[in-house]
């Protein structure tokens, strides 16, 4: 049996996997990235707006501060955020971002040449720090320039099919390369998950195709619990038709969302923030502005940016400009923009410490696959790409602090054994001659998310989604694959990708039914209140045979009570 | 509902069948607003799952889903179905990279230039714990630049790499270009004297045929004329330095 070797194996390319590879290389220790496409194809490449973090360049009544930023951050997530992860993201943050510009990030400029910044949701100070409306692009290019000059190994196009976990420690991973269809360990003193999302359980989405969530699903199966898997963003401005974001941003620089009534109706929601309300209220409030005949077709609103004038769309704004005339016929400068809420963000997934470690040894995470949680119940704008940074680099230097202590990899049985496993489980798969096809129960899947555990939610919609995913669950084992060979087999990765997909889908359905109280972007039109008396809660969803088990643990409270969430 | 049938008539390649290129017509339904992306998703799901082509974001920022569509390299993602309509389309892949599987090219060279050209910022030594300043307009000249997505159509589209898989290619020249005129970045010198020969800015037809089929609007030829113009005044300055450097400088 081959097996390959390192100190650090970081299971995606994105900004946090990047970033930790990094901290763990400068350590010393031996690092390579996995991923399933090559690293520039990540997600993090589509994020737009900005990034957060106190740098005070922007003349304000007062000076901004990392603990005005903590609270920010922590009143956005209707006070499920761990409050002493806030602190550590808002503290470090500058940091991170001081060096991103480092390395050769072309941010946008202030007038006396400083990192410019510029209003977003739910913020009290123009905080976000952007490159244009690129700042995802600008940002995984740099990391994947910082990358190939300390000489990173990337196993590109490769698949994590599982990790291999020996009494609660995790020891490496059983790898799969598309190509060539070769199974292939790869044992580690630490192993990384920086896999991002899972937004394509959803049917309206703004992520990537590749969003499927396999490191939480890898997680999930080798027995850690997800954290607060209920929680899903939704973006309030998507493109009508593709669901490409457009970013917050575009609010940020002034834009305004109009009804068909020709109405800001932002005031009739959050009077004080209007467009800048956090993602959660302004998703909510035109879905409602929808669904009461307010929309456009009864499916979108407008985004309009015409009062803002070319030369600022074009400074500002130039990648939505070149979206809306790629993917929509429409440029901004003349015309308003038909935009309706999509999925965005998993504020949920692989439960994390300040440095990225999971309840497994060996194991650690970090990025939108983590919950650490800074996010709570919903995410204000301009955090992700934060998170990243922060807890990328704190996750790559624990895990080489800790690997360093480590004495030699020693040999064991497991790796052979879960890839006997693995191909027997394969043989069946392959020689199954089943009547259901992958791509129609992924389709279903995501329609049910969307209609019945979207922006809104009730019991009996969750209670049916509940009972549609058992059933859906079951028919999956009715796949039959038309071709059994394993290289560039996609729909054997489609079949791989949606059996995670639907024990994800399972967690947020679950972890929805029961959390009988409405906080960020879970809402209940049942339990419309915030409750914290019951529910100031993570959820912990465990995979038993039978389905999920939910759990809670106590939120971390340091220095910013409860309040009522107003703006 | 207004749809209709669009016709792809695909290049495939599997080196482990005979013969082991061939071409494949695929009918689809599609309806407006569609993309060629899309279409071709379709066809994996319900058609045939063996057909590979890579994706990613579906919104024209990763650069994955490159191909040549009526002879012309584009992203798929980017390409409405609309214009297609009406005729057979054929897809093909990117041009003058070697075919991995169907659509899939192995672009090992294109990162192979990539890192030559070290794409990394060479940035000053500093104690200072604050960005460093740059002003807008030091700032939009490399903008342009910066847009890259590395998709490597350009290099499909590219008279002089196609000729010469040594050249260095508009993608990797733009990247070159926006380390130089980066004020940052300590190495000028350096990365002029990288590309003053013919793999580099020498290499060129400047026939902007990159220009034309970037999907992010970079304008590698421009960097290329811009680096070609530096050479050529440190060359002249050089000369006139040589020149004049014996009466006037007799101690040096």
């Amino acid at each position: 049996m081959d097996l390959l070797s390192h100190d650090i194996l970081i299971i995606g390319g994105g900004l946090a996997g990047l970033r930790a590879a990094l901290e763990a290389k400068k350590a010393g220790m031996d690092v390579a990235v996995l991923s399933k496409v090559h690293p520039l194809r990540s997600h993090s490449v589509a994020a737009q707006g900005g990034i957060n973090a106190a740098l005070d360049n922007v003349s304000a009544p007062v000076h901004d501060t990392w603990q005005n930023h903590a609270f920010d951050t922590i009143k956005g997530s209707d006070y499920l955020a761990d409050q002493d992860a806030v602190e550590v993201m808002c503290r470090e943050g500058i940091e991170r971002v001081v060096e991103m510009e480092r390395w050769g990030t072309l941010f946008s400029r202030t007038e006396d040449g400083k990192i410019a910044q510029r209003p977003f949701g739910g913020a009290g100070f123009p905080r976000t720090c952007y490159a244009a409306d690129r700042t995802g692009h600008n940002f995984l290019h740099v990391l994947y320039e910082q990358a190939m000059g300390f000489n990173i190994p990337v196993y590109e196009e490769w698949y994590a099919l599982s990790l291999v976990v020996e009494d609660g420690r995790c020891l490496g991973i059983i790898a799969f390369h598309l190509f060539d269809g070769r199974m292939i360990p790869i044992r580690a003193k630490a192993t990384i998950l920086s896999t991002g999302g899972y937004g394509r359980i959803y049917l309206r989405s703004t992520n990537a195709i590749i969003n499927t969530g396999r490191g939480c699903y890898l997680a999930y199966q080798a027995g850690v619990p997800l954290e607060d898997m209920e929680f899903v963003q939704f973006h309030p401005t998507s493109l009508y038709g593709t669901n490409i974001l457009i970013t917050e941003g575009a609010r940020g620089e002034g834009g305004y969302l109009i009804n068909s009534l020709g109405e800001r109706f932002m005031e009739h929601y959050a009077p004080k923030l209007m467009e800048l309300g956090p993602r959660d209220i302004v998703a909510r409030a035109i879905q409602t502005e929808i669904n009461e005949g307010r929309g456009f077709e009864n499916e979108y609103v407008h985004l309009d940016l015409r009062h803002l004038g070319k030369e600022k769309i074009m400074d500002r704004l130039p990648g939505i400009r070149q979206i809306t005339i790629d993917f929509a016929g429409i440029d901004p400068i003349s015309k308003p923009i038909p935009i309706q809420p999509a999925q965005h963000y998993s504020m949920g997934g692989i439960p994390v410490n300040i440095d990225g470690e999971t309840p497994f040894k060996g194991l650690y995470a970090a990025g939108e696959c983590s919950c650490v949680s800074v996010h709570g119940a919903n995410r204000l704008g301009g955090n992700s790409l934060l998170e990243t940074l922060v807890f990328g680099a704190r996750a790559g230097k624990k895990a080489a602090i800790n690997a360093k202590k480590e004495e030699e990899m020693k040999e064991t049985f497991s790796f052979q054994h879960q890839c006997d496993l693995f191909q027997s489980s394969l043989n069946k798969i392959l020689e199954r001659k089943g009547e259901e096809s992958c791509f129609r129960l992924r389709d279903e899947m995501k329609a049910l998310m969307m209609d019945q555990v979207g922006i809104f939610r009730k019991e009996s919609d969750l209670i049916a989604a509940k009972e549609k995913i058992k059933e859906l669950k079951d028919r999956f084992k009715h796949i039959g694959l038309k071709r059994k060979e394993l290289a560039f087999n996609n729909e054997l990765i489609q079949y791989f990708e949606l059996e995670g997909m639907l024990d994800l889908a399972e967690t947020i359905v679950e972890g929805a039914l029961a959390r009988k109280e409405s906080r960020g972007s879970h809402y209940r039109g049942d339990f419309p209140e915030r409750d914290d008396e019951h529910w100031l809660l993570h959820t912990l969803a465990h995979k038993i045979p039978e389905g999920t088990k939910l759990e809670y643990k106590e939120v971390t409270i340091t220095n910013y009570p409860p309040k009522a969430r107003t703006y | 509902m207004n749809s209709s049938t669009l016709i792809l008539k695909i290049k495939r390649y599997n080196p482990e069948k005979n013969p082991s290129s061939w071409e494949e017509t695929f009918e689809v339904e599609v309806r407006k607003g569609m993309n060629l992306l899309e279409t071709l998703l379709r066809i994996q799901d319900e058609q045939d799952p063996t057909l590979s082509f890579r994706y990613s974001c579906r919104g024209a920022v990763c650069g994955s889903c490159g191909m040549n569509v009526n002879g012309e390299p584009v992203l798929a993602c980017r390409t409405p179905v609309e214009r297609l309509l009406g005729k057979v389309v054929l897809i093909e892949p990117i041009p003058f990279f070697p075919v991995i599987r169907d659509l899939i090219v192995d672009m090992s060279l294109f990162f192979e230039h990539y890192r030559q050209i070290k794409p990394y910022l060479h940035g000053k030594p500093t104690d200072s714990d604050r960005e460093s300043l740059m002003t807008e307009t030091e700032r939009k000249e490399i903008d342009p630049y910066i847009q890259c997505i590395l998709c490597g159509i350009c290099f499909g589209a590219c008279p002089a790499f196609g000729r010469d898989a040594q050249f260095l290619g508009p993608a990797i020249l733009a990247k070159a270009y926006r380390f130089f005129a980066d004020p940052r970045d300590m190495r000028s010198e350096e990365i002029l004297k990288e590309v003053n020969n013919q793999r580099g800015v020498w290499g060129c037809n400047t026939v902007f045929q990159c220009v034309k089929v970037c999907p992010k609007e970079v304008p590698p030829t421009h960097a290329i004329v811009k680096m070609r113009k530096k050479i050529l005044n440190h060359r002249l300055a050089s000369f006139f330095s040589r020149c004049s450097s014996p009466h006037n400088h007799p101690s040096k």
